[in-house]
């Protein structure tokens, strides 16, 4: 009965378990968490496409404004999943369902816990950022085959703003916290960052917060992508994406494993 | 010899100081139970054995479990342990199975080996029929049993259970006791918190009673007894005031105790409390045996305290 081995799994595999765990617990309900994703574009094409479009004539950035918005939409869609599955989904796992107690007995440490959730986070904005994906290729919005790459992406977009929303999470004392948060960041973000209409058209010192703000930046990558024309100053972006996550994904580690461990 | 050694152990919180100086060994194969007021430092204590709470770092303390320490060795302590804690965490998303299933899986167990071994422990606590039920349609008594299924999984040397059957009927627990009973004979050393006397005195080798963060006692149940309290106790259950006016004293071996409204008399010598039975109607009183619940009473002192 007693086991003699004392050799716990390797990180790879403790990782792979705590994604695992969120994968089967989103599998769970596949009808209803896997059509929306792909519901949203077609809404989108309707109310855009078909409504709004008819009164923008002119071209935004080069593009269509169908195509324009389109385009914006394969990062916001995995901006707004990561953000509501790191603050009301781990707040929820953290505070009511208490799943992380259970899963803390088991060898696990809190930062292979976070980190684990930060990566399904990823992988909710490649799933996302997919389902927009087929769906305006196959309205011939976005370019076929380039917009095949945008889910990667979307899973930057994912990670990125999973660590952010984790970092907010460390901090909130109740679950309403998080309007606060969700209407004074993410909803501005999705309004200014180059989504809806192109920089270009703010003011200096606008465009200048919206440079600092991330969701410019992976919009700036994801359009890049679907025309596979990649400027050199392309590189600033990415990098400025990478250095986000590893930066406030180590703040977040550090914040919220200090509310995990008494 | 000694599996687990725990030394000095301090914990605060902010300006409360929850474990004060705490420190125990535990043999091989034995039970340990840990009884205490609600605050008395015994879910903090445990959660520092496996890592999810870091004592202070006082100089001279020390935690030892199989020749590992938390804080070094987080990830050892917690494969060859199983926790079961205080409040029920299952995935209510998923399946009685599904739940364990994505638990082995934090143990690094093949698919195939998680299958079986969930099958044995399914039927070990008496859930083999569940198998496929989701977690809202189970009872308390099934959610519980099934959260120490979990904790076994990895077939743990060492069993931490945080008050493992608080607020469950008789039949479910006397099934949990019996199932821990088993696996302190295959050798799994065993660590509890209860309220429950009868679960202290029918499972535990030794016990530990805290009160406040500290320890104020230890040994095993009999001795225990046997050492701080009077063998028997008589329990009137009426208005007993009759007994203490000043014409009729009582015997000179008798001692009277005042508990949240219940007057308890308390004397090695049964003839002396079988002479004040006389005063009182058949059945209107108790007559028996002191227990671990006098003990606790004792010692742990008759009034509520703020964290209770």
């Amino acid at each position: 009965m007693t086991n003699s081995k004392s050799d716990y799994p390797a990180l790879r595999a403790r990782l792979y378990g705590v994604w695992l765990r969120h994968c089967r617990v989103y599998a769970k309900n596949l009808f209803s968490n896997c059509l929306p994703p792909f519901l949203e574009p077609l809404l989108f094409l309707a109310g855009v496409g078909l409504g709004l479009g008819k009164y923008i004539a002119g071209s935004m950035d080069g593009l269509r404004y169908l195509e324009f918005v389109g385009t914006g939409l394969l990062v916001t869609a995995s901006m707004f999943t990561a953000t509501f599955e790191c603050t009301f989904g781990t707040f929820i796992r953290l505070e009511f369902g208490k799943v992380y107690d259970g899963m803390l007995a088991a060898p696990l440490t809190v930062t292979n816990l976070i980190v684990g959730e930060i990566l399904w986070a990823g992988t909710k904005g490649f799933f996302f950022s997919l389902a927009v994906a087929c769906v305006l290729m196959l309205c011939g919005v976005v370019p076929f085959p380039q917009a095949l790459a945008a889910p990667l992406v979307g899973f930057l977009t994912g990670t990125l703003f999973a660590t952010l929303a984790l970092l907010v999470t460390a901090y909130v004392k109740t679950i309403h916290h998080f309007n606060f948060f969700l209407t004074g960041v993410i909803s501005p973000m999705f309004f200014f960052s180059g989504v809806v209409f192109p920089l270009s058209d703010l003011n200096r010192p606008l465009r200048m917060v919206a440079e600092l703000v991330p969701l410019t930046h992976c919009v700036r990558l994801v359009r890049a992508v679907c025309a596979w024309n990649y400027p050199s100053q392309l590189w600033w972006d990415l990098l400025y994406v990478l250095l986000f996550i590893a930066i406030v994904g180590a703040c977040a580690v550090r914040r919220l494993g200090k509310r995990l461990i008494d | 010899m000694a599996v687990i050694s725990v030394r000095n152990v301090h914990k605060h919180y902010k300006r409360v100081l929850a474990v004060k100086g705490v420190g125990f060994d535990v043999e091989q194969g034995t039970c340990l139970g840990f009884l205490g007021p609600n605050g008395a430092g015994k879910s903090t204590l445990m959660k520092m054995l496996y890592g999810r709470c870091r004592p202070d770092s006082t100089p001279e303390y020390s935690i030892n479990l199989f020749g590992h320490e938390p804080n070094r060795d987080e990830l050892a302590i917690k494969h060859f342990s199983g926790v079961v804690p205080q409040d029920n965490n299952l995935d209510e998303e998923l399946n009685v199975r599904q739940n364990l299933m994505v638990y082995a899986r934090f143990y690094g167990m093949s698919r195939h080996r998680a299958q079986a071994r969930i099958d044995e422990l399914l039927a070990f606590m008496e859930l083999p029929e569940k198998a496929s039920e989701k977690i809202k349609q189970l009872s308390g008594g099934m959610n519980r049993r099934l959260v120490i299924a979990r904790a076994l999984l990895n077939s743990p040397r060492l069993l931490i259970l945080d008050e493992p059957t608080t607020g469950l009927d008789p039949q479910v627990r006397h099934l949990i006791w019996d199932r821990l009973r088993r696996l302190k004979k295959q050798g799994t050393t065993i660590l509890l918190t209860t309220h429950y006397m009868e679960e202290a005195f029918r499972l535990c080798d030794n016990l530990l009673i805290m009160h406040e963060g500290q320890k104020i006692m230890e040994g095993a149940p009999r001795a225990l007894i046997k050492a701080n309290i009077e063998a028997f106790v008589f329990e009137p259950m009426g208005n007993e005031t009759v007994f203490s006016s000043p014409d009729r004293p009582l015997p000179p071996s008798v001692r009277r105790e005042e508990c949240l409204g219940v007057t308890r008399y308390f004397s090695d010598t049964l003839e002396d409390l079988k002479s004040l039975c006389d005063h009182v109607e058949d059945g209107q009183y108790h007559l028996r045996h002191s227990n671990l619940e006098d003990v606790f009473l004792k010692t742990t002192g008759r009034v509520l305290s703020d964290k209770q």
